[in-house]
């Protein structure tokens, strides 16, 4: 940035800084763009410099998707305050929403500390609540549109500032609050009242690594979040270096919000895991057995109808979950109508992986049902035990089981009040085998992975161990042999 | 503009109403509330004094995330105030890279006030003026007092 203080008299220096005072690079896009197949930033780097072009080849692989966020001088700003936002979504716990509002308003107190006017922070703390408020909202209600609500008030540009200039002014008082973590990044003996003002809380500065910092303490790590920003340069390599910002005293994989800098702009980077998207019609068959209760109507009829639309180029953006909704699900009595089970429809399969992201809602809606499905687990046990062939592997696809796992235990919004077993240590974990696939249309079906017309065929195999593992079941032994 | 930006620019003019600094009036239309008209006398210890000046406020629809533009309607003898009919004064939190979403507006109105008394004439618009104010003190005195007497009375 152009630094006030070197103004010589000279004319012409000051016509230059002038002009350059008052140079605004053109930005198109929107503020923050939907998230894309990573591959279009390898694309973008086909022709340029070597050192690019092998850090780039390898990024698709490692982190599937981007989001671009416009490069107008808050993109660092920008990026974060998003993605602190879309992790919560992510998250899917109104608890976590109540958590962060509390921690957040006792957080004034510092901007209080700072010497910020109430009456004028008020505003910005406003806008950053009630975009809290609607994604709660949405959670709560499991409506699915919290992703759109988010985007939408990202591009809507006097909400996105105030929230912006909200995360700056926490960091900034933070920065004053803690001084000695921050002091010897800065310049020696630089005033840290002059540094925050110049750049942290002017309207019109990049984010630097110290406002990243100040960002990961005062904000993401106390909400167990991580941060991880990539740093694709110049620097020799053929790895991105990245650096990581942990939770303290968060054990596990934490949400993690990335962020890919490259030099002057940052732009918002996701994990395949991540993004949960949506699997192949057949691997979906949880779904069909959340309304175990109704399966005497359910007819997986029409099931290979969305994959024909879906090769439709085009045919897959947000709004997928009104175009056609019930098509592979139909069924003719809900007894107990559920608001979860509206989305339904987005589980309609994806042909690719990176047309389908566009659709942003689905990975929200998933943990729903995921964990819907485990409330519905003893209905199932049940027909295992009817049927015990069944009971075999049916080889779910390993996303599934392996990636949502942790997301069931943060879900708290079901129809049903959680279940002491839950708390039990090895509850998710001992559920795979007891998925509850086996209704017996469902067995017989095509769909079933052990089925020989299911394109993914996978023989069943009799593990002992499995059969073994529960003594409720061991009775069946002998049938099933 | 929004409706917060809005709220923001009703309170700021409150304030300013409640703490105007001496010597100055703001005459404010709540039609057109993004328009500000103050008449700030040249302060007393200033070069300036006896000269009564008419600035115009102009809040952009982005604030409070961008900065007041503040001009002259008056003309003014200032190494600070752009010598054309813009009249314009742009330094310090003024500045866009500089300004800060908390700035109030009771804050500007003080910088204005402080840069007739004591111009900054490091940070100039007007080089040739600002030469003149380092070098030749007196004739940028006088030259200034004739523009008072010119322009401004």
């Amino acid at each position: 940035m152009s630094g006030p203080a070197y103004m010589p008299s000279d004319e012409e220096l000051a016509n230059l800084q002038k002009l350059s005072n008052e140079y605004q690079p053109e930005v198109t896009g929107p503020l923050v763009g939907e998230r894309q197949s990573s591959s279009a930033i390898t694309t973008e780097y086909a022709n340029a410099d070597p050192v690019y072009r092998v850090k780039t080849a390898a990024l698709p692989s490692k982190y599937a998707y981007f989001r671009t966020c416009r490069g107008d001088g808050h993109c660092g700003w920008r990026a974060i305050a998003f993605t602190y936002y879309e992790a919560l979504l992510r998250v899917g716990d109104v608890g976590l929403f109540q958590q962060e509002q509390a921690r957040l308003k006792s957080m004034h107190n510092l901007l209080n500390a700072a010497n910020f006017p109430e009456h004028v922070y008020i505003d910005f703390v406003d806008e950053a609540f009630e975009l809290l408020d609607k994604l709660q909202n949405s959670v709560r209600l499991m409506d699915g549109t919290g992703a759109d609500t988010l985007l939408q008030a990202f591009n809507d540009m006097s909400v996105a500032m105030a929230i912006i200039t909200y995360f700056k002014l926490l960091a900034s008082a933070w920065i004053q609050a803690y001084p000695d973590e921050f002091v010897p990044y800065m310049e020696y003996n630089q005033d840290i009242k002059t540094y925050c003002s110049l750049n942290i809380e002017a309207a019109q500065c990049e984010i630097d690594h110290i406002g990243i910092a100040a960002l990961a303490e005062a904000i993401i790590k106390p909400a167990g979040f991580a941060l991880e920003v990539l740093y694709l340069d110049r620097s020799p390599g053929e790895e991105i270096n990245t650096y990581r910002y942990d939770p303290s005293g968060h054990d596990g994989n934490p949400q993690t919000l990335r962020l890919l800098y490259r030099p002057g702009h940052y732009d918002i980077l996701y994990k395949a895991e991540d993004v949960q998207q949506p699997l192949p019609v057949p691997s979906q068959a949880p779904l069909q057995v959340a309304l175990a209760g109704y399966t005497d109507e359910f007819v997986p009829m029409a099931s290979n109808m969305p994959d024909v639309m879906t090769l439709i180029p085009g045919m897959y953006p947000t709004g997928i979950g009104q175009r056609w909704p019930s098509v592979s699900y139909d069924y003719n009595s809900t007894p107990a109508p559920q608001p979860q089970m509206t989305p339904v429809p987005t589980y309609a399969p994806a042909p690719t992986p990176a047309s389908s992201v566009a659709s942003s809602h689905q990975e929200y809606v998933t943990p729903v049902h995921a964990s819907h499905v485990n409330h519905h687990n003893p209905p199932t046990h049940h027909s295992i035990q009817l049927e015990p062939p069944v009971t075999l592997p049916i080889h779910p696809p390993p996303p599934m089981t392996i990636e949502r796992a942790p997301q069931m235990t943060v879900e708290r919004g079901g129809p049903f009040r959680p279940s002491m077993y839950e708390l039990e240590p090895g509850f998710h974990s001992g559920q795979p085998h007891a998925l509850p696939f086996q209704t017996s249309i469902f067995r017989n079906s095509h769909y079933n992975t052990a089925h020989f017309l299911n394109p993914d065929f996978q023989p069943e195999e009799w593990s002992p161990d499995a059969e073994y593992a529960t003594g409720n079941r061991g009775r069946h032994k002998s049938t099933s042999q | 503009m929004s409706t917060g930006a809005k709220k923001r620019i009703m309170r700021e003019y409150n304030e300013c109403t409640a703490d105007t600094p001496a010597g100055m009036k703001i005459n404010f239309d709540e039609q057109n509330m993004t328009e500000w008209e103050i008449l700030l006398d040249g302060p007393d210890q200033s070069i300036y004094a006896g000269g009564h000046f008419k600035l115009k406020m102009t809040f952009p629809t982005e604030y409070p995330f961008k900065p007041p533009v503040v001009s002259f309607k008056t003309k003014i003898y200032h190494p600070n105030v752009s010598n054309d009919d813009k009249g314009s004064m742009c330094l310090g939190m003024l500045r866009a890279d500089e300004w800060k979403p908390p700035n109030k507006v009771v804050a500007v109105l003080r910088l204005i006030q402080a840069l007739l008394i004591e111009p900054n004439a490091d940070d100039a618009i007007e080089p040739s003026i600002a030469n003149e104010y380092k070098e030749n003190r007196k004739e940028f005195e006088k030259n200034a007092k004739d523009w008072v007497k010119r322009y401004a009375k």
